[in-house]
């Protein structure tokens, strides 16, 4: 028995080859686009690395406090010394018996309820709270 | 060697679902293989959240045991399986057909070297809410051990702590074989449920309307710049756009087997697989939970205007047909609203009902986002191509290539169901506690893409028409 055979207008051949030349054109935005380098990624420096060493300083579990820089950078340093201290909850308050300083460009004053426990270097400090509820 | 384990085990768990379910052994292997991928990191993050829940954690001898419990389902169920119909696909010139695969392979070429080289660069992701939120709780859940449950603290409501955890849960169930947070991990997960997307969106189009389709919705997703960009930023839009795309082919395969064969006792794994799928979605992100209403209220609308109130012309009770969706849905609805109920705080869209009236109620919001949408043109630049942007090629495409195009049921139910998550998603940009404009700016472009997929899915079932089929005197 034959198979039937479909005919393939002009119009729907000249469209399809159109639709893919029109696709195609995105592949030069795409490969533009990708990275020129591997590990350009700041992440790590901004997180795990700056807070290794005082992550062996805390303790594993619970909540500590935290205080940054003011300023568009602020909010996203802050997330990424939560990321880096996993799973400690890092409170954005100072009220906490203890609390992470995190100042890489400079430091603001500080609270005077605050009391240097340790200075990490880099603009990361440990401080102690002790009218903390 | 233990990654290898565990991606053996969570492929392997989820081949076994999807070939339960699957009606018949088939030559489906990729379309089966790009469901098992999503299939399996959603069993392997339900498996570790269950297992955290009760306090287990040796993952290799949970998932050996889970591995063996589908193993020993599908092994009887294996020999009843019978053969594929053979596929009725339009003969392509062959010149036109070489030029459709040389398109497909610069395409795929070029999405991987892409997705390769953002993966590389940015092994952590790119943009905020990997490391503010997915990759943060699969942390919490990983490294928190028996105190997990503080990583949804309301201390930090910036996380998002009552968002759903396919994603983070299923990276954390990884970890827990190399016993460290691999940043790896994440990439790799992103890189798999991006290319599976286009797996299953050309093996599922290759199934119901053949290889011409299947290429050119490939071709049409594979070169969506922000898709790829978006892959790469380890967010949930992607897998969630994967459980979309999922659910709906499986809803049109099972409707393409009753064509096919007719209505059989037992008949209805596609059914079930659907369900599962848009169970998945809903655990992936709360747009999944839209999606499910959506697909839940889209199917009486339509059938609401047929005839026969009762019965499908397939002479099955219609009743029979939902059920099986929803039963298979139904055990991660309960496990999310678990998680919502004793894990997570209350999310922040819905916090003050007075609030939230308000806002539907100020026209003020409606015509800001309505006039963000008609300026920016978010909704048909949102892929970020070259040229003219894909959904207006598409629409001129429709046009010139229009033939007889039969508009079946089910994909009215999914039309419907796309315009009502779209609908939805209006309506959360009307309440949301966000600034407007803010919330607009970074998140619609995403949500776009998240309903991607599936409306390529939708098109090319349909595009080009189908033209006059003559028989060929010898």
């Amino acid at each position: 028995m034959e198979q039937p055979v479909a005919k393939f207008p002009l119009r729907v051949i000249i469209a399809t080859l159109a639709f893919i030349l029109l696709c195609l054109a995105s592949s030069i935005r795409i490969l533009r686009d990708a990275p020129a380098h591997a590990n350009t990624d700041p992440i790590p420096n901004l997180s795990d690395l700056r807070f290794a060493v005082l992550k062996t300083a805390l303790p594993q579990q619970g909540v500590v406090g935290y205080i940054g820089e003011s300023g568009n950078a602020a909010l996203g340093q802050y997330y990424l010394a939560q990321y880096a201290l996993a799973p400690l909850v890092v409170d954005r308050s100072t009220n906490h018996s203890l609390v992470i300083g995190n100042f890489p460009m400079a430091q603001p004053a500080l609270p005077p309820e605050l009391h240097l426990v340790k200075d990490f270097g880099n603009g990361v400090l440990l401080f102690a709270n002790e009218g903390a509820r | 060697m233990a990654l290898a384990l565990a991606a053996c085990l969570c492929f392997a768990s989820g081949f076994l679902i999807v070939s339960l379910a699957w009606e018949r052994q088939s030559s489906d292997l990729l379309l089966r293989a790009s469901l098992a991928v999503g299939f399996g990191l959603g069993l392997f993050s339900v498996v570790f959240f269950v297992g955290r829940v009760f306090g287990l954690s040796h993952w290799i001898t949970v998932d050996f045991v889970v591995t063996a419990i589908l193993l020993a389902a599908y092994l009887p169920r294996r020999n009843r399986l019978s053969p594929t119909p053979s596929n009725t696909e339009q003969i392509l010139p062959p010149w036109f057909r070489h030029t459709l695969i040389a398109a497909l392979a610069i395409a795929l070429g070029c999405a991987l070297y892409a997705a390769v080289r953002r993966a590389l660069a940015h092994p952590h992701g790119d943009g905020w809410d990997a490391f503010a939120i997915w990759n943060l709780h699969a942390r919490f859940l990983f490294l928190g051990g028996p105190h997990w449950r503080d990583g949804f603290s309301p201390l930090i409501p910036w996380s998002h702590p009552d968002y759903p955890l396919l994603l983070p849960a299923a990276i954390a169930h990884f970890w827990g074989y190399l016993g460290h947070d691999d940043p790896s991990v994440p990439a790799v997960v992103g890189f798999l449920f991006e290319f599976s997307t286009v797996a299953l969106l050309f093996s599922a189009l290759a199934r119901l309307r053949g290889s011409t389709s299947a290429m050119l919705g490939s071709i049409a997703l594979l070169l969506t710049p922000s898709f790829l960009e978006l892959g790469a930023w380890q967010y949930a839009d992607i897998p969630l756009s994967f459980f979309f795309l999922a659910t709906l082919a499986l809803l049109h395969l099972q409707d393409d087997e009753h064509s096919r064969l007719g209505a059989r006792p037992g008949s209805l794994g596609f059914l079930v697989l659907a369900g599962l799928s848009a169970g998945f979605a809903a655990w992936t992100k709360n747009e999944g939970v839209l999606f499910l209403c959506s697909l839940v209220i889209a199917r009486p609308v339509i059938l609401l205007f047929r005839r026969d109130a009762s019965n499908d012309p397939s002479g099955e009770p219609r009743a029979r047909q939902i059920a099986p969706f929803l039963l298979a849905a139904a055990p991660i609805f309960l496990l999310i609203i678990y998680f919502k109920r004793f894990v997570a705080p209350p999310g922040d869209l819905f916090s003050a009902l007075g609030t939230i009236l308000h806002r539907l109620l100020d026209p003020a919001r409606y015509s800001t986002i309505l006039h963000w949408m008609w300026s920016t043109k978010a909704f048909v630049v949102f892929g970020q191509w070259a040229l003219i942007p894909a959904p207006l090629v598409m629409l001129g495409y429709a046009f010139i290539t229009r033939g007889k195009r039969r508009i079946d049921r089910t994909f009215r139910i999914s039309v419907l169901a796309l315009a009502l998550t779209l609908a939805g998603y209006f309506v959360i940009y009307v309440i949301t506690p966000y600034d407007l404009l803010w919330h607009l700016r970074f998140s619609f472009v995403r949500l776009c893409l998240q309903l991607w997929p599936s409306a390529i899915f939708l098109f090319f079932l349909k595009v080009p028409g189908r033209p006059d089929a003559t028989a060929n005197a010898s």
